[in-house]
């Protein structure tokens, strides 16, 4: 993939966001270029996840542009936004399924309520998707009865039955057990070598490592190193990266 | 039941300075010439609508009557007559003696007659005719006291009974100090109290505690010796102003003292009704199974109004549960202060007040106020239910909802609101049964609910104990239909 001449799906500028008192971000200005998958790791309480949940507008910039294939998201009203998310897949660390519906449901709720889509082709789209995470025989289950793997590659097929642009993944695999954390990366490194375009919050540096096109380095409420992962894992240049990759290698 | 009173007149008051109840100032006597439109109006509409409290025998009382409660009396025939000489058709509703001047202030009654006596506190609110009857206090006591008991003085440290608001619990109050007063709404309640040694007396009006004595077995009425404090004697109490009325009325009473018709006609009618109390075929009658007819009606009225507020309480609490946990500040607002208030005040001034108080802007009648009534103070409570039913849903359900595309309404309406309901089935449920429990307060405006038909049996077959009973058992029923009910859908929604 050639990332440099590529048109970015995802770019911020001067993007910062402010709880109250506390500066979570303060000036991020990337981009994320189609196909591309980024992996955005740091420190507990960087702002990694605020940050993602910018980029859909789950939580609205303090300033700063939000650009969506050119459109300034932050400019946009709430019906459009509601559009736009449609593009744009998000899966969270607690999985998030809906405990009242079951796994089919899930999948097929905002294909049906959202784009108006038929059941018969929803449904039809959902156990494609189904297959495509290894649950073809869970459909009628509900969520409490699966595992937590087999709940978040639920979550997943569950966000791509919008047909996203783009998928964001907010540290996916933090609350599984380990023993789980193999199917769901699988899932994940299929998407990518699909050529979905993927920004992944995560503390799985072998996944940074081997899927990832760049690495993002966030702390102190900048993105502080983007890099390739081999320079990045091999060569950080700051030491606030120096520090974090030295506490996750002995962890 | 003494609150009763004093919430009315706590409505009143506010009835009263909205400045609506019309010209209070009005003096008037019986030779005042009328300029009113009050006749003309009763004439127009051809009725005279009569409010009593029929529980008041030989005045006016309730009979089984082929199966339905008519009201029958001294002062119905007396109606009957005024009604007739007015060349209009009488029609009589039965509401609590306390109920009564209100029900005529705010124009829900032409006119009121109840054995009521003319006294000149409430001949500030409302218009008198001239008094029609007048008879002396007796007690009624139990046979087993006939010997300890001759007089009010014989009552020192005991309790001695009247109904609220009448010229007897005065009496007892001023003179009888040396006893303890208690006041009820009715006069069966009192007797129910005396058979079961609650109290040792009632003071009651003499043709009425003869009336009772006559019809209850062990139960004897002698002359109490009160004081005489300058009473007048029964009247008929019209809106203030209404002299046309007035005047009409007074003609068919001097017609009424000039033909002795009420010793030689109406009193003996009304012991007719009354001497049946003790006969084997009234025996037969007054078993519960005869008023059956009363109970499913009473039993219908009560489900009718606890589904309809059930239904309206529930949509209007999810409406204010979405209101309050809206980021818009009128909605939230308004809805923050509804629910405060609603909860801050007693369901009991509620439907007074919206059936005696608005009623004045607009005409709802009874039932109607009181569904209201129950369903607006529903909707408060239930609001309350909901919102922390929503707000008890992790925050991630709404994320996961948003992130597909799904609208804030849509994730509302398909992610929320259902688990949320799930959660606060239970919660919801026991409001429900409250519901059905506390609906059975509109009985004070006259609603014909379960309450309402139990007390017409009371009064009608002179049985305390059983009517009560059966109202138990059957309120009962419902809140136990209603939970297992609830109980079976909270098992459907149950997945894992
Ligand atoms: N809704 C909010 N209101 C106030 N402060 C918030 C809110 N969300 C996040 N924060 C604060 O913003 C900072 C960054 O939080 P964020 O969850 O983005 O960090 P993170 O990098 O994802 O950390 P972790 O690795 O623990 O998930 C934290 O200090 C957090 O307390
Ligand atoms: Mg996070």
């Amino acid at each position: 993939m050639n990332n440099e001449t590529a048109t970015p799906v995802l770019e911020v500028k001067h993007l910062k966001k402010v709880f109250g008192k506390n500066e979570v971000l303060k000036d991020i200005n990337e981009q994320v270029s189609n196909g591309q998958v980024i992996c955005l790791i740091g420190p507990s309480g960087a702002g990694k996840s605020t940050f993602l949940r910018c980029l859909n507008m789950l939580d609205q910039p303090t300033s700063g542009e939000v650009l969506f294939e050119g459109q300034d998201l932050t400019k946009l009203d709430d019906k459009q936004l509601d559009k736009t998310r449609e593009n744009m897949g998000m899966v969270f660390q607690s999985f998030n399924l809906f405990p009242h519906k079951t796994v089919i449901e899930n999948i097929k709720l905002a294909p049906v309520k959202v784009k108006g889509e038929d059941d018969a082709t929803a449904t039809a789209t959902a156990e494609k998707l189904l297959k495509q995470v290894g649950l073809e025989n869970k459909a009628d289950a509900f969520p409490a009865s699966l595992s937590g793997g087999q709940q978040q590659r639920v979550a997943i097929a569950r966000a791509l039955a919008m047909n996203p642009k783009v998928m964001l993944f907010d540290e996916p695999t933090s609350a599984l057990d380990p023993e789980m954390v193999g199917e769901v990366l699988k899932v994940m490194q299929d998407l990518a070598s699909e050529g979905m375009t993927m920004v992944v919050v995560t503390h799985e540096m072998g996944f940074a490592r081997n899927v990832a096109d760049k690495v993002w380095f966030m702390a102190d409420g900048y993105i502080q190193e983007s890099a390739e992962p081999k320079i990045f894992f091999e060569h950080p240049e700051t030491d606030r990266a120096k520090d974090f990759l030295a506490k996750i290698l002995e962890a | 039941m003494k609150k009763i009173s004093k919430w009315l007149l706590l409505v009143l008051t506010i009835v009263v300075t909205l400045g609506v109840t019309g010209d209070m100032n009005t003096k008037a006597d019986s030779n005042t010439p009328a300029t009113d439109q009050y006749l003309s109006k009763v004439k127009a509409k051809g009725e005279l609508v009569v409010g009593t409290s029929p529980d008041f025998p030989p005045y006016e009382f309730t009979k089984n009557i082929n199966g339905k409660s008519k009201v029958v009396g001294m002062d119905m025939e007396i109606s009957k007559k005024v009604a007739h000489d007015m060349g209009v058709k009488l029609v009589i509703r039965r509401m609590d003696f306390d109920s009564l001047l209100v029900a005529l202030q705010t124009g829900k009654v032409d006119m009121v007659i109840a054995g009521m006596s003319k006294t000149p506190k409430r001949a500030k609110s409302v218009d008198f005719s001239n008094v029609y009857y007048k008879a002396g206090e007796d007690l009624v006591i139990k046979k087993s006291d006939l010997k300890t008991i001759k007089s009010y003085k014989s009552l020192a440290g005991k309790a001695i009974g009247a109904q609220t608001g009448s010229i007897q619990y005065n009496l007892v109050k001023n003179q009888a100090t040396k006893s303890t007063l208690k006041g009820m709404d009715k006069d069966t309640d009192l007797i129910l109290a005396l058979q079961t040694n609650k109290i040792d007396a009632i003071a009651l009006d003499q043709p009425t505690a003869e009336a009772y004595a006559k019809n209850t077995d062990g139960l004897v009425a002698i002359n109490a010796h009160f004081k005489d404090e300058g009473e007048q004697g029964s009247a008929i109490a019209f809106p203030k102003g209404a002299q046309s009325l007035v005047n009409s009325a007074n003609k068919s009473i001097a017609e009424i003292k000039a033909k002795n018709l009420i010793h030689k006609q109406y009193l003996p009618n009304a012991g007719k009704y009354l001497a049946t109390g003790k006969s084997k075929s009234a025996k037969a009658a007054n078993s519960m199974w005869a008023y059956k007819d009363f109970f499913i009606a009473g039993v219908g009225y009560t489900l009718m109004i606890s589904a309809v507020s059930v239904v309206i309480g529930f949509l209007l609490g999810t409406l204010l549960a979405l209101m309050r946990l809206s980021k818009n500040k009128i909605a939230n607002g308004i809805s923050v202060s509804y629910i405060e208030f609603v909860r801050g005040t007693p369901l009991m001034v509620q439907i007074l007040f919206i059936y005696f108080g608005l009623g004045l802007v607009v005409n709802i009648p009874a039932l109607l106020s009181g569904i209201i009534a129950v369903s607006l103070n529903s909707g408060a409570y239930v609001a309350e239910v909901i919102r922390s039913g929503i707000s008890s849903i992790a925050v991630g359900q709404t994320e996961a909802s948003r992130s597909l595309g799904l609208s804030r309404s849509m994730t509302m309406r398909f992610i929320i609101l259902p688990q949320a309901m799930k959660n606060i089935w239970p919660a919801l449920g026991n409001e429900f049964v409250s519901l059905i429990k506390e609906s059975s307060i509109v009985s004070i405006i006259g609603v014909k609910d379960l309450i309402y038909q139990s007390r017409i049996v009371q009064a009608d077959t002179y049985r305390g104990v059983m009517p009560l009973l059966i109202t138990m058992i059957l309120y009962f029923i419902m809140t136990f239909g209603l939970s297992r009910l609830m109980k079976f859908f909270e098992g459907r929604m149950t997945h894992e």
